[in-house]
Formats: structure tokens, C-alpha cells, sequence
């Protein structure tokens, strides 16, 4: 049943399997498969190089802060400046991809804060110093692009592990920066320029490699696997959605608000973290700035595996247990996450605390993978918006936690850090009140009411009107798709009453 | 084989050394050193251009021998109260192995009771701050003995300060403004390119 007006695409042959959507249904690594792989290293380089510009200036603080004469509260202040900026962005970076696609929306958001890294070579304040912290945040909102991005490539059976690798190779940047960073100042240095000039020239590396990643972004990307956007639209495949009702649909999902919550204390401590861990060492253990770095940076490197190795266990458990799955496996690894963290605070020994802080790392990381297992099912319609508001989420809890715990001298940092465990614990708990009619929640199973299918929840975000147009092709495909998240117990007993004949694309 | 054996033994009396090296208490020196520096009260000095002249020498009053020990003199650039405020890592502790209030040496010399001065250039690498300058006196093994310094008991009186290169340079500016502009520019170009990409797919394929 194909829209009347649309031509049915000539089946266009992929280098990997796909379902009906053209979705890959396998996660190949290590090929450069047009489009889906492809798109898929084009974004998590592009996403790596925000985070490496966005955290550049955390491990060369002791060069900046006398160059610029910072006190701690400066420095406490762009570190909050530098996560706050992308709360919003985030946000209206879901937007725009539901308007106008990743490829465009990730290319234009990276080309726009460029300048704001290539400026702060010229930072001469703690108030400058402040803004290019602020304006370099907004690139990870990149991260929402990304998210879209795997969305629209691969198909729910691999969606997380995509999701999961490309997220957790770009928040890698955040850990990279601080190794990459003062080798490029030392070498500067060492070629002769002085300290105060050494760093600001450094900052052109993070830069340049900024902006050249959005260059292939517009070279080598596209939207979705059969086309641009904006191509699609113009020959009426995909067609051009209202802004009003897309932001309606994800704002008025509650799942989408207690995944921002939840994200917050999984991807927000994860920020909050890389910006205080390494100062943390150095104070209470007295070791050495390049040794604090090495430690900070062994936080966000695990990411190269955490959490690609949560999005593969969302997937893992989705195979048995369905989206049901999804969530204990959620709730189970964030609660962990926040139990260690509670004990990294009260570790008084040295190679103990490092231990901890990598196991807490390691589930931390893996939360945050888990989550976006989840994220994509929540909307079909929203779905940039719903990855918006999560992704928006988690800044907004790496804004709180540094506020509440880490500004000023009310709690010494290892008090701050048991805290911030304990709230950690606490935020979690709303996971139990997601609950899918089609699949069920932490303790509720699936509604066998009538009207509960994957088809009707989908579905429920168009009108009649907009029905009628045939706007809805697209849920449609995904809702059948998605079925798979019943699990396998159910999924191979229940057909739905208007399940269609398979289609010979899709994999059994 | 030898040679990795010595090196071994020297590592670990190395270690040694460092670990004796580190328990001496700020408060248990006496002031047997006077010092004077150069700047006037409330100078500023400006980095990579100015320069300190220090003079020191044995405070004869105290009792004759208490400078048998001594070996070496390390002058250093120390900041003031006022440059501490809200920068714990400049932080002033008992212990001088963890004290970060000396951060910049300007010589270090063998010790001799008589008058010694050393002109130093500020370094271009000096921040921005309010200082004065002090003396240690160490022993054979490194260990400091004694001191002294240009100011008061409470770090008050005769501080001066040093202005900062700020490290830009025009050539910085300009790079990084013309790298800036051709940003935004390659992305309207950008935007126009699929623009026009754009018109002729909308004929029917």
C-alpha cells in the first residue's frame, strides 16, 4: 500500500542487509558501507571533535588560569558555562533535525561554534574566557545529530549498539582532549613559543579539526539511506512536518521527561566529572598535574567500550525480554553507577580510589548507552525532539550537580562526590514509571486491552486528517519494525490483528 | 648489568632522599637570612622587560654557628596574600613540601655569610600577581635550614607586583579572526551549493 503520488523508490541495492525502511539490521564496525556505515563514522568523528574542543581547556588550566588570572569561582563558572549552553541547544537540535535533517543540522551547528574555538586563542579575561567556554559548549549538540542519525540508519534490533558505539567514541573526546591537548602545548612550547602563547595557539588544533570534520560531513553525508531530506521532501516521499506538532508530540510524551531526568545522572555526571576528577587527584592525592591528567583522562577513555557495551546490552536484553528488558537492565546499571559513587567519595587510598573510579566510569558510561536503547521507541513522529530533550537532560543535571556540589567551598569535593551518589540513586527511580501499553514497563506487563498495539501507539501522534494525507508511512514501518521489542517469548506467539504480510525485505 | 644495578641503588636513594626531603615545617625555620629586593613598595614590573636585583646575607646577630649547614641559597618569587585568595593552588601549608607559595625560582647560589646579590630577569612566564622574595638556605642534602624574605612576618609590607605578557600576538588575532569568517562563510556556501542542488531534482524523474 504505497502513497498515492510518491513513486516507490527502484529498490536500491546496499552494501548491507536492510528492513523496510532501508535501515541496516546489521552493525558492521569496521566497514565503510555507503550509507549506513559510512554515516555512521562521519558522525561519531564529528561528535568526537566537539567534545575534544569542548573540553580542551580543562587540561591546560594551569597555563590559562595565571595567563588570565583566574580565580577558582572563574573557573567553576565556565566550567558550569561550558555544559549549560547545550542544554537548550540540544533541544532545538532535535528540532532541526526533524525539520531538516542531521546532515545539515550537525554541519551547520559545528561550522557555527568554530569560530567560538578558534577565538579563544584570543580569550584575555576570565569574562572572555567564560563566553568562548559557553559558545564552544554548544557543539554537543552534535550529540543529538548523532543520535537522529543512527536512528534513521539502523533498525531497532541494532539501533542501541549503534547508538551505544557512536555516543560513547565521541564522549571518548572528552577524555582524549586531556592527553592531546598538553602534547600540542609542549610541543609549541618546546618549538620555542612562550607558555602564555604556546596554549592559545594549541586551541587552532581542535579547531581546524572541527571544522574539517563538517566539511565531510557535507561532502560525504547523507540524511537518511535514500537520500537528503530535503530531496525526499521536494519529491514528496518524506513529507515536510509541522514544527508545532512535532515539538507537541515530544513534549507531551512523559517518557521523554523522565529519560531527560535520568539522563541528567548518567550523561550529566559523566560531564560533571570530566570537569572536576582531575583536580580532584591532584588535591587529595598530591600527585602530580600530567599524572591527574593521565588518571582524568582514563575516565573518558573507558568510553570506548562502556558504552557501545551498554547499547549492546539493551539490545541483548531486548532479544529475550523485550523493551521490559531494556528498562531492568537501565535501572539496575544506573543504580550501580550511583552506589559506586558513593563509595569513590569515601575511598581514602589511592590505587583503591582509581579503582573504583574506573568501575564507576565503566557504568556510568554504559547508563548512558542503555538510555538511548530506550530513547528511540519512545517516538517515531518526535523522535528529534525526544533525543533533544534527553540529550538536553543530561546537561541540565551536569549543570546541577556541579552547582549544588561542586561551586564554592560548602562540601569538600570527596563529600560532594558521596552526594551527589546518593541524588544519583534517587533520580533513577522514576525509570519504574515508564510503562508502554504495546510492551509493558518495570512491573507491568503489556496491556491486552484492545488498541494496545505498536501500530496504535505509533499512530496516536498523527490525526485523521493528517492520516489521510498519508503523512504516517513512515510510523508504520517502524511500528512494524519495533515489534520485534516484545521479546522473544511473546513476539513469536501474538499477531496483531491488521499485521500485514511480511515483507520480503524485512529479516525474519 | 652493572651499570642497571647503580642505577637501581641511586633510584632508591633517590627516593629516600625525597621522602627526608619532604618533612620540613615552614614555622620551625629561623630568619637567619636578610633579604632586599630592588622594587619600591607598589612597583609593577613588567614581565620579559624589568628586572629584580636581590641581595642577601647572614643575620649576624644570631649565635655564631647557627650557619654551619648551610650550602646553598635558592631565591625565589613568592606571591602575596592577595594573589592567594580563592587559588588553592597557590596555597600556603606548614609543610613545605605540599607549600605552593614559592612557585618561581629566580637563582640558586652557594651559600656565603658575606653580601651576594643577583640581578634576574622576570620571566615571561611570571602571571599576573602581587610578590615578594624569599631565601632559603639548604643544607647538604637539600634540606631547607633557614630564611628569609623582603617582607614582613604577615606577608604585608613591601610587596610589589609584575604585569603579564598577555601571550597574544596580532598575527594570533588575525588568524584567528580570518579562520573564524571563512567558517560561517563555507557554510553559506554551503547552504546556497544545495540550494541549488535542490532546483533542477524537483523536474519528475
Amino acid at each position: 500500500m504505497e502513497v498515492a503520488g510518491a513513486e516507490s523508490p527502484g529498490r536500491a541495492k546496499f552494501a548491507l542487509p536492510v528492513d523496510s525502511e532501508h535501515k541496516a539490521t546489521v552493525f558492521r564496525l569496521f566497514s565503510l558501507a555507503s550509507p549506513h556505515m559510512r554515516t555512521f563514522h562521519l558522525s561519531w568523528v564529528s561528535f568526537f571533535a566537539c567534545f575534544v574542543s569542548t573540553f580542551a581547556a580543562p587540561p591546560l588550566l594551569p597555563v590559562i588560569r595565571d595567563d588570565l588570572n583566574l580565580t577558582a569561582t572563574d573557573i567553576g563558572n565556565a566550567g558550569i558555562a561550558s555544559v549549560s549552553g547545550a542544554v537548550f541547544a540540544r533541544v532545538a537540535m532535535g528540532t532541526a533535525c526533524d525539520l531538516f535533517g542531521p546532515r545539515l543540522a550537525s554541519a551547520s551547528l559545528i561550522l557555527i561554534t568554530a569560530p567560538a574555538v578558534y577565538c579563544s586563542s584570543i580569550a584575555n579575561s576570565a569574562t572572555s574566557f567564560l563566553l568562548v567556554r559557553f559558545f564552544t559548549g554548544f557543539s554537543l549538540a552534535t550529540f543529538v545529530s548523532t543520535q537522529f542519525w543512527m536512528s534513521s540508519m539502523f533498525s531497532p534490533p541494532v539501533v542501541g549498539s549503534a547508538n551505544g558505539v557512536a555516543a560513547g567514541w565521541g564522549n571518548l573526546g572528552g577524555g582524549a582532549t586531556q592527553l592531546i591537548m598538553p602534547l600540542v602545548f609542549g610541543i609549541i612550547r618546546d618549538a620555542g613559543a612562550v607558555k602564555f602563547t604556546a596554549w592559545r595557539i594549541a586551541f587552532f588544533v581542535p579547531a581546524l579539526f572541527q571544522m574539517l570534520t563538517a566539511f565531510m560531513i557535507m561532502f560525504f553525508g547523507q540524511d537518511m539511506p535514500d537520500g537528503h531530506v530535503r530531496k525526499l521532501q521536494k519529491s514528496g516521499e518524506k513529507p515536510k512536518d509541522e514544527f508545532s506538532r512535532v515539538l507537541y508530540h515530544g513534549a507531551t510524551n512523559y517518557r521523554g521527561w523522565i529519560l531527560a531526568l535520568t539522563y541528567g545522572y548518567s550523561f550529566g555526571v559523566e560531564l560533571t566529572i570530566d570537569n572536576i576528577i582531575a583536580e580532584y587527584f591532584y588535591d587529595r592525592f598530591d600527585l602530580k598535574l600530567h599524572t591527574a591528567g593521565m588518571v582524568a583522562a582514563s575516565f573518558g577513555l573507558a568510553n570506548a567500550f562502556s558504552r557501545p557495551a551498554g547499547g549492546w546490552l539493551s539490545d541483548a536484553m531486548s532479544r529475550r525480554f523485550g523493551m521490559r528488558g531494556r528498562l531492568w537492565a537501565l535501572w539496575a546499571v544506573q543504580t550501580t553507577e550511583g552506589v559506586l559513587c558513593v563509595v569513590l567519595g569515601r575511598v581514602r587510598s589511592l590505587g583503591v580510589s582509581v579503582a573504583v573510579m574506573i568501575a564507576f566510569s565503566v557504568f556510568v558510561q554504559a547508563a548512558c548507552g542503555l538510555t538511548f536503547g530506550v530513547v528511540p521507541f519512545v517516538s517515531r513522529r518526535s523522535l528529534g525532539v525526544i533525543s533533544g530533550m534527553t540529550g538536553g537532560g543530561g546537561n541540565v543535571g551536569a549543570v546541577l550537580t556541579q552547582l549544588i556540589f561542586f561551586k564554592g567551598s560548602k562540601y569538600s569535593k570527596e563529600t560532594g562526590i558521596t552526594l551527589m551518589g546518593i541524588m544519583i540513586i534517587c533520580c533513577t527511580l522514576p525509570i519504574t514509571l515508564i510503562y508502554f501499553p504495546q510492551w509493558g514497563g518495570m512491573f507491568c506487563g503489556p496491556s491486552s486491552a484492545k488498541g494496545t498495539t505498536e501500530e496504535d501507539y505509533y499512530l496516536s501522534e498523527w490525526s485523521d486528517k493528517e492520516r489521510e494525507k498519508g503523512f504516517h508511512q513512515a510510523s508504520l514501518k517502524f511500528a512494524d519494525n519495533s515489534r520485534k521489542e516484545r521479546g522473544s517469548r511473546r513476539g513469536e506467539l501474538a499477531t496483531a490483528p491488521e499485521e500485514k504480510s511480511s515483507d520480503p525485505e524485512q529479516e525474519a | 648489568m652493572a651499570a642497571r644495578r647503580t642505577l637501581l641503588a641511586s633510584l632508591v636513594l633517590a627516593c629516600l632522599a625525597q621522602a627526608c626531603y619532604g618533612n620540613v615545617l615552614f614555622s620551625s625555620l629561623q630568619r637567619t637570612l636578610i633579604v632586599s629586593a630592588s622594587p619600591q613598595p607598589g612597583q609593577v614590573l613588567k614581565a620579559g622587560e624589568d628586572k629584580i636585583t636581590v641581595t642577601w646575607r647572614y643575620n649576624e646577630s644570631f649565635a655564631a654557628g647557627t650557619d654551619s649547614a648551610y650550602k646553598t641559597v635558592n631565591v625565589k618569587l613568592c606571591y602575596a596574600p592577595v594573589s592567594q585568595v580563592d587559588r588553592a593552588w597557590r596555597k600556603t601549608v606548614d609543610n613545605l613540601a605540599k607549600d605552593k607559595t614559592c612557585q618561581h625560582a629566580i637563582v640558586s647560589k652557594p651559600y656565603s655569610p658575606a653580601n651576594q646579590s643577583y640581578e634576574w630577569l622576570v620571566q615571561k612566564d611570571v602571571p599576573e600577581a602581587t610578590y615578594f622574595v624569599r631565601a632559603y638556605a639548604l643544607n647538604a642534602e637539600g634540606v631547607q635550614v633557614g630564611f628569609g624574605q623582603t617582607t614582613d612576618k604577615n606577608k604585608t609590607t613591601d610587596l610589589f607586583a609584575v604585569q603579564a605578557i598577555s601571550g597574544r600576538h596580532a598575527s594570533l588575532d588575525i588568524a584567528s579572526v580570518c579562520f573564524s569568517a571563512f567558517s560561517v562563510v563555507s557554510l553559506v556556501g554551503f547552504f546556497l551549493a544545495e540550494k541549488r542542488k535542490a532546483k533542477p531534482s524537483s523536474a519528475p524523474n
